[in-house]
């Protein structure tokens, strides 16, 4: 198996062969076993044989004086009084909120014994559909952070009583008068939250600003002016055939992206019956998380963005444009826009008034109005509007802010004058209702911190007509107090503190009267949907107008363009402490806990850059001192990206790496009066250093060249529904077959069309599971702890013309494909040379295709791991589960050797209880998240996916229990559920009904190394993509 | 039964404190001996050989010292060894017989006993939960409200008993809760200990297992005191999985394996014979 036959790469490393990729990837435990480290790092310790005696003897001791100790006594404590339903060691689920994207994403809160350990999304809402983001998973930690404020603080010091408090504010607003006093809050989507700010408004003729780190307001805007509805629409990705998107994340970090993700991908898995799928083509300049899953993909420099825009507007009212890409591809794409006959959608990323107001006409012209956008039901994001927040700056900076309320903003961070407002703000008394100090708090007068959401009553309509309720599913954990009581406190209302708190009669009583629904049953289902007039208004801007100040405004950029953009996991940077959203790999860059300047290779040679430099940036007239170079391919040239979120300033209790993480990039944001433009034009960057080893894992844990990924096109799929799956593999074994055709038999599908590589399943998994946080130096030496990852491949686009007859997969095998569908590496490499300028050019690193391939156990029905363990630690059961049994491992690894999918992970260390891994585990109030039913493991035993078998094992004895046979659906793993686009299929394949029966026969299923005779329980299913190989795109 | 769990090990101590002490008689014994002689000597009395001297030393004489000193310490090693890994594997952790002292002492034999109650009537969730849990001090109150045991403690409220009504803030004398006091869950020991890496769920054995509590509780309606009756070992678990057969004929869940086994003319399949006996039914 050489390496020239890969058609797929995992990262630049592994396609230019780097010498440590590839004396690392037959290696996969490469470390020795790390005595120095565990036993500290003095000198005297550098093993010899002396040593070892003095360890020998340490161990004798240690074992002898530990064989001494006394059992523990154990205490068990009940309830005084048994609260109604609540039977100890089983989980309840409450229907309530968390905050991720916007206020009030509906989820059901998983609750053992009084504690939250795991949220989902809810599936009755149409914005979860059942599932829930990477971020939104990791949210619940926010929970038991130890960050969080236990007590108000009145001017640094603690206090206990929330009168005192009341009595401080009211002196400091009584104080104010004659200056202004100002309430900045995030967007309010809670008409309950709204009524609290307008009483607090009203009783101190107050201002309430608004202020929200990313901003949507050039799509407001543009819908202000073309329709007169100042809204973000309701875009509806699963009823377009066409998608063009113009620098729109929609799937990562765009609006609401598991909702999208949720309805793009109904439209994306073609069958025998109904054999098509919808057209996704993306034109963006960094490689994002939407454009990896794009049937065709053009990078361009984003200032052009706009008059892209323009030419695709012109060619669709019948005139030409002057930007094209390649192969006139803008051309085709506007007949293919046409064709969809208003099942069209075309989106943009730019937060630019004219450039939406194109977008607004170019819909227009599709017919996408009422069919794939909806006014109506819009969605409720981003009420900041820069110009009165920057008259806010203005004011505050003059001195004129007697009192400001920090609600749950944090504009000091992520305001690009950051600096500026931090100073104005010592003018002025700041009272703070955010649960933890951040930098906009630091020098609060009073801290009154809020409950947090999982403890807070609360509706709220994070679209129109889409109401969620929020409800506490825990006791309040600190002595803490809902913002919206505070608020109604500081207005002179009476509000009774205590257990039952104000704010659930408020809630009820909007859900029963405004509402008019029975706020019990509400509460139950998480979710009022009241009917909303779609009425779509006819379009009154003007385009012609737009595209003149488009063109207008365009200057070519000198030097770079700087594209600041937002990271799946970090988001706007509010999960700052959360290791879970870090230790998260990137879904495009496999990086973990670093931010990073994103290079194309063609820019990276240019300017004599290496992976890993560190360079200056200097852009807007801000400098970055210095950050690592990650060359990324897909990236337009030209360009470079950095990711916002990063670099908070905000104390941390804990010593792990979330300290000092990055650097902030929310000052070189282009804003003004008018907007908010991410992209900054004539950015500089200079070598300052080198050498930086960035935590990446897109090159762990490689299949060095063997035949995982299958991918094929729509037109070879409606020939052949079997297509790339036509040779079936039938090895030999030496082992007798299992019997399962009793009881049940465990399986799993993933189809890769459906799977956009979001990372929601590996954070899922990593809650579920107790899997530890291990932190970057960790993931350096390949020792991250994912039971499930995801690889990222990268392939070169190439022309048909440039490949000859094909081979994928092991070269024994007789795989042979038509003329022009598949390349190996060496012949596109070969065919690039013919092209001598485009060669040195890197050319073919501008567009990449790419796939996301989720792998975990694969529970083979022959697995090699079985054979070797020398102590039966892992072993077969008559499930068809590959089970792993702690208690037993002695760590020798062998499994791990030997395991072909490389999905064993090893604890090198006990993560838990360890001050050098000062994560949650590692603390009493961060240990609450964990499952109770499933082992926290400890140093020196191998772990790896289990399908989640506490879930297996609970559904089958629920149904037990409830005297019923087991049905599909009843055990379920977290990261099926967690999975936005259905694309993880997990069930028993001998029930002939179940889900996952249908998987098997259907012909797109193969299953990954199938020659080597493994047989796994997981299938994938073929990629489809829906492009026509044989026109010239590039 | 022992009171404390810990005897054991006091007992291993003594008898290591013996050996220790009676190898120091030995040793002065030996003393002992060997000035007398040297005594003797210097006073040229000649001596008649003990019989140790004449019959066994030549003999011993003839041995070879390396081989006899390797082969006494590996008996040594051979024999503490098997006994230090039998006491490992069998003895650790196992708190059979552990009777610890409760905050009230709560007599089983009476409520259980004598009184008849049903287990579940405390012990609700054994029936649906992992846990058969410890009884809140609510369903306490729901007898002892009027239960105050006065009889044999002239007129006053059993002292254990009041223990119950101050973790309440019940007043006993006016039958009324007191809102105003301060309540405090009860703490008790906590007498079976499974070790986390096992998972052991009551309502598998008691509603679908159909497992008498007694099985692996002992008689519990006798003890006055409760102890650990099982051992709660693995083997423990394994043999009784072997052994017991599950009910498929009035479990729809079953259904299959029920008609299964009628086709092949079979009557009984115990837990084992379903699996019972795999990894990752208990271990996860």
């Amino acid at each position: 198996m050489s390496n020239s036959e890969n058609k797929y790469w995992r990262g630049i490393e592994e396609l230019e062969s780097s010498p440590t990729v590839l004396g690392n990837s037959s290696n996969e435990f490469s470390d020795k076993l790390p005595m120095e480290e565990i036993l500290g790092d003095s000198e005297e310790l550098s093993s010899n044989r002396r040593d070892f005696l003095k360890f020998f003897g340490f161990s004798v001791s240690a074992v002898a004086l530990a064989a001494c100790n006394k059992a523990p006594v154990k205490y068990a404590m009940p309830y005084i009084n048994k609260p109604e339903n609540v039977t100890p060691g089983q989980a309840l689920y409450y229907a309530t909120t968390c905050g991720v994207y916007n206020e009030g994403f509906p989820i059901l809160a998983k609750v053992r014994e009084g504690r939250p350990i795991k949220l989902d999304g809810n599936p009755k809402s149409a914005l979860s559909q059942g599932s829930l983001s990477a971020a939104g998973q990791a949210s619940i930690l926010s929970l038991y952070d130890i960050n969080r404020l236990p007590n108000p603080k009145i001017e640094g010091d603690e206090e206990e009583d929330w009168s005192v408090v009341d009595s401080k504010v009211s002196e400091i607003l009584k104080s104010a008068s004659g200056k202004s006093i100002y309430l900045v809050s995030r967007t309010v989507t809670s008409p309950i939250t709204q009524e609290s700010i307008d009483k607090f408004v009203a009783a101190h003729n107050a201002k309430h600003v608004v202020y929200d780190p990313i901003s949507y307001s050039g799509i407001k805007a543009a819908n202000q002016e073309s329709f007169g509805m100042n809204v973000v629409p309701n875009y509806q990705f699963d009823k377009a055939d066409v998608i063009v998107s113009f620098g729109a994340d929609f799937l990562g970090t765009w609006i609401s992206p598991t909702r999208f993700t949720a309805d793009y991908t109904k439209n994306r898995v073609p069958s025998p019956e109904k054999p098509e799928m919808s057209k996704h083509i993306q034109i963006e300049s960094l490689l994002s998380l939407t454009g990896t899953n794009a049937d065709y993909r053009y990078t361009i420099p984003a200032s052009k963005q706009g008059r892209y825009l323009v030419s695709l507007y012109n060619m669709l009212s019948g005139g030409s444009g002057d930007a094209e890409l390649p192969g006139n591809a803008l051309k085709q794409i506007a007949s293919e826009l046409k064709a969809a006959n208003g099942k069209a959608l075309v989106v943009c990323g730019s937060n630019n008034k004219e450039d939406q107001i194109i977008v607004n006409a170019i819909n227009d012209l599709l017919g996408s109005y009422g069919s794939t956008i909806d006014l109506g039901s819009a969605m409720n994001i981003s009420d900041y509007n820069e110009a009165s927040f920057e008259s806010f700056v203005a004011d505050v900076s003059k001195g004129n802010a007697g009192a400001v309320v920090m609600m749950d903003a944090n504009p000091v961070y992520s305001y690009h004058n950051g600096a500026k407002l931090e100073l104005a703000l010592q003018k002025t008394k700041v009272i703070s209702t955010t649960m933890i100090v951040d930098e906009s708090t630091r020098n609060a007068a009073v801290h009154a911190p809020d409950n947090h959401p999982l403890e807070s009553w609360n509706v709220y309509q994070p679209m129109v007509g889409h109401y969620v309720t929020s409800q506490p599913v825990i006791t309040k954990v600190f002595n803490t107090r809902s913002a919206v009581e505070s608020l109604r406190a500081w207005s002179g209302e009476t509000v009774k503190l205590g257990e039952d708190q104000a704010s659930h009669k408020w809630v009820t009583d909007y859900i029963s009267s405004t509402l008019g629904v029975n706020a019990n049953q509400a509460l139950h289902d998480g979710v009022i949907m009241k009917s909303v007039d779609s009425g779509n208004p006819s379009f009154a801007g003007s385009a012609s107008s737009a595209a003149a100040t488009i063109a207008a405004n365009y200057k070519k950029s000198s030097g770079f363009e700087l594209a600041l953009y937002q990271k799946v996991g970090v988001l706007d940077g509010n999960s700052a402490l959360n290791p879970w959203s870090h230790e998260m790999p990137d879904p495009v860059t496999k990086v973990t806990y670093d931010n990073y300047v994103t290079i194309s290779r063609n820019d990276a040679e240019s300017n004599d850059l290496e992976q890993g430099d560190f360079v200056k940036i200097s852009a807007g007239g801000k400098v970055i001192e210095q950050l690592p170079v990650l060359i990324q391919p897909g990236q337009a040239r030209g360009v470079i990206g950095i990711a916002l979120g990063y670099g908070r300033n905000i104390p941390n209790a804990l010593q792990n790496d979330l300290i000092d993480l990055g650097k902030n990039a929310y000052p070189m944001v282009q804003a003004s009066t008018s907007g908010t433009n991410y992209l900054v034009q004539n950015a500089t960057i200079e070598k300052v250093g080198s050498g930086y080893e960035f935590a990446q894992t897109q090159t762990h844990h490689m299949i060095e060249g063997r035949d995982y990924l299958r991918e094929a096109t729509l037109d070879e799929y409606k020939e052949n529904n079997a297509v790339r799956n036509e040779h079936k593999h039938h090895a030999i074994t030496l082992w007798s077959d299992y019997d399962y055709s009793k009881g049940h038999h465990w399986a799993m599908a993933i189809d890769m069309n459906a799977c956009t590589g979001c990372g929601s399943c590996v954070v899922s998994c990593h809650i579920e599971n107790n899997v530890p946080v291990v932190g970057r130096s960790e993931v350096r030496r390949r020792r991250d702890m994912h039971w499930l990852r995801i690889d990222r491949y990268y392939s070169f686009e190439v022309d048909a013309d440039q490949t000859a007859s094909v081979r994928v997969g092991p070269s024994n095998v007789d795989q042979e494909f038509k003329k022009g569908q598949f390349s190996t590496m060496e012949n596109e490499l070969a065919g690039l040379d013919k092209n001598s300028e485009e060669d040195q050019d890197f050319g073919h690193y501008d567009t990449v295709k790419v796939v996301h391939q989720p792998v975990m156990c694969q529970h083979c029905d022959h697995a090699p791991c079985e054979t070797v363990c020398p102590v039966l630690a892992t072993t077969h059961s008559s499930e068809g589960l590959n089970q792993m049994t702690y208690n037993r491992c002695i760590g020798t690894k062998y499994c791990g050797n030997n395991c072909p999918y490389k999905v064993r992970r090893f604890n090198w260390f006990r993560y838990n209880m360890n001050s050098k891994f000062d994560y949650h585990f590692n603390n009493e109030l961060g240990r609450m998240v964990l499952n109770p039913d499933v082992t926290v493991r400890s140093r020196g035993v191998m772990e790896k996916c289990s399908f989640c078998v506490q879930n297996i094992q609970m559904a089958k004895l629920n149904a037990k229990i409830e005297n019923r046979k087991l049905t599909d659906g009843d055990a379920n793993t977290a990261c099926a559920k967690a999975c936005p686009s259905n694309a993880i299929v997990f069930g028993d394949r001998n029930d002939p009904d179940s889900r996952i029966a249908k998987m098997f026969k259907n012909d797109r299923s193969y299953k990954m190394l199938e020659e080597v005779g493994t047989d796994p329980s997981v299938l994938y299913l073929t990629k489809i993509r829906n492009r026509k190989e044989e026109v010239q795109h590039s | 039964m022992s009171g404390s769990f810990y005897s054991n090990s006091t007992f291993v101590a003594i008898v290591i404190l013996a050996l220790v002490l009676l190898l120091i008689a030995a040793l002065m014994v030996w003393v002992l001996r060997h000035i007398t002689s040297i005594m003797r000597e210097k006073s040229n009395v000649p001596v008649e050989p003990s019989f140790f001297a004449k019959n066994i030393k030549p003999k011993m004489d003839q041995w070879n010292p390396t081989i006899v000193t390797l082969i006494v310490i590996g008996a040594l090693v051979v024999s503490l060894g098997i006994y230090g890994f039998d006491y490992g594997v069998t003895e650790v952790g196992v708190q059979q017989g552990y009777a610890p002292d409760q905050p009230i002492n709560f007599p089983h034999d009476k409520h259980a006993g004598s009184m008849g109650i049903d287990c579940q009537y405390c012990h609700t969730t054994a029936g649906k939960s992992k846990h058969a849990s410890i009884p809140s001090a609510n369903t306490c109150m729901n007898c002892h409200k009027g239960a105050q045991l006065r009889d044999n403690y002239g007129g006053n409220v059993s002292p254990e008993l009041m223990k119950l009504y101050e973790s309440v803030g019940f007043d006993p004398e006016t039958s009324t809760y007191d809102p105003e006091a301060e309540t405090h869950p009860i703490k008790w020991v906590r007498i079976h200990n499974l070790p986390d890496l096992a998972y052991f769920n009551h309502s598998q054995h008691v509603t679908v297992g159909k497992v008498e509590c007694q099985t692996c509780h002992g008689p519990i309606e006798e003890m006055e005191k409760v102890a650990q009756f099982s051992t709660l070992q693995m083997g423990w678990c394994v043999n009784c999985h072997r052994q017991r057969g599950i009910d498929v004929k009035n479990n729809k869940y079953y259904e299959d394996v029920h008609k299964e086994m009628k086709a092949n003319n079979e009557h009984y399949v115990t837990v084992a014979q379903n699996g019972g006996l795999e990894c990752s039914k208990c271990h996860y």
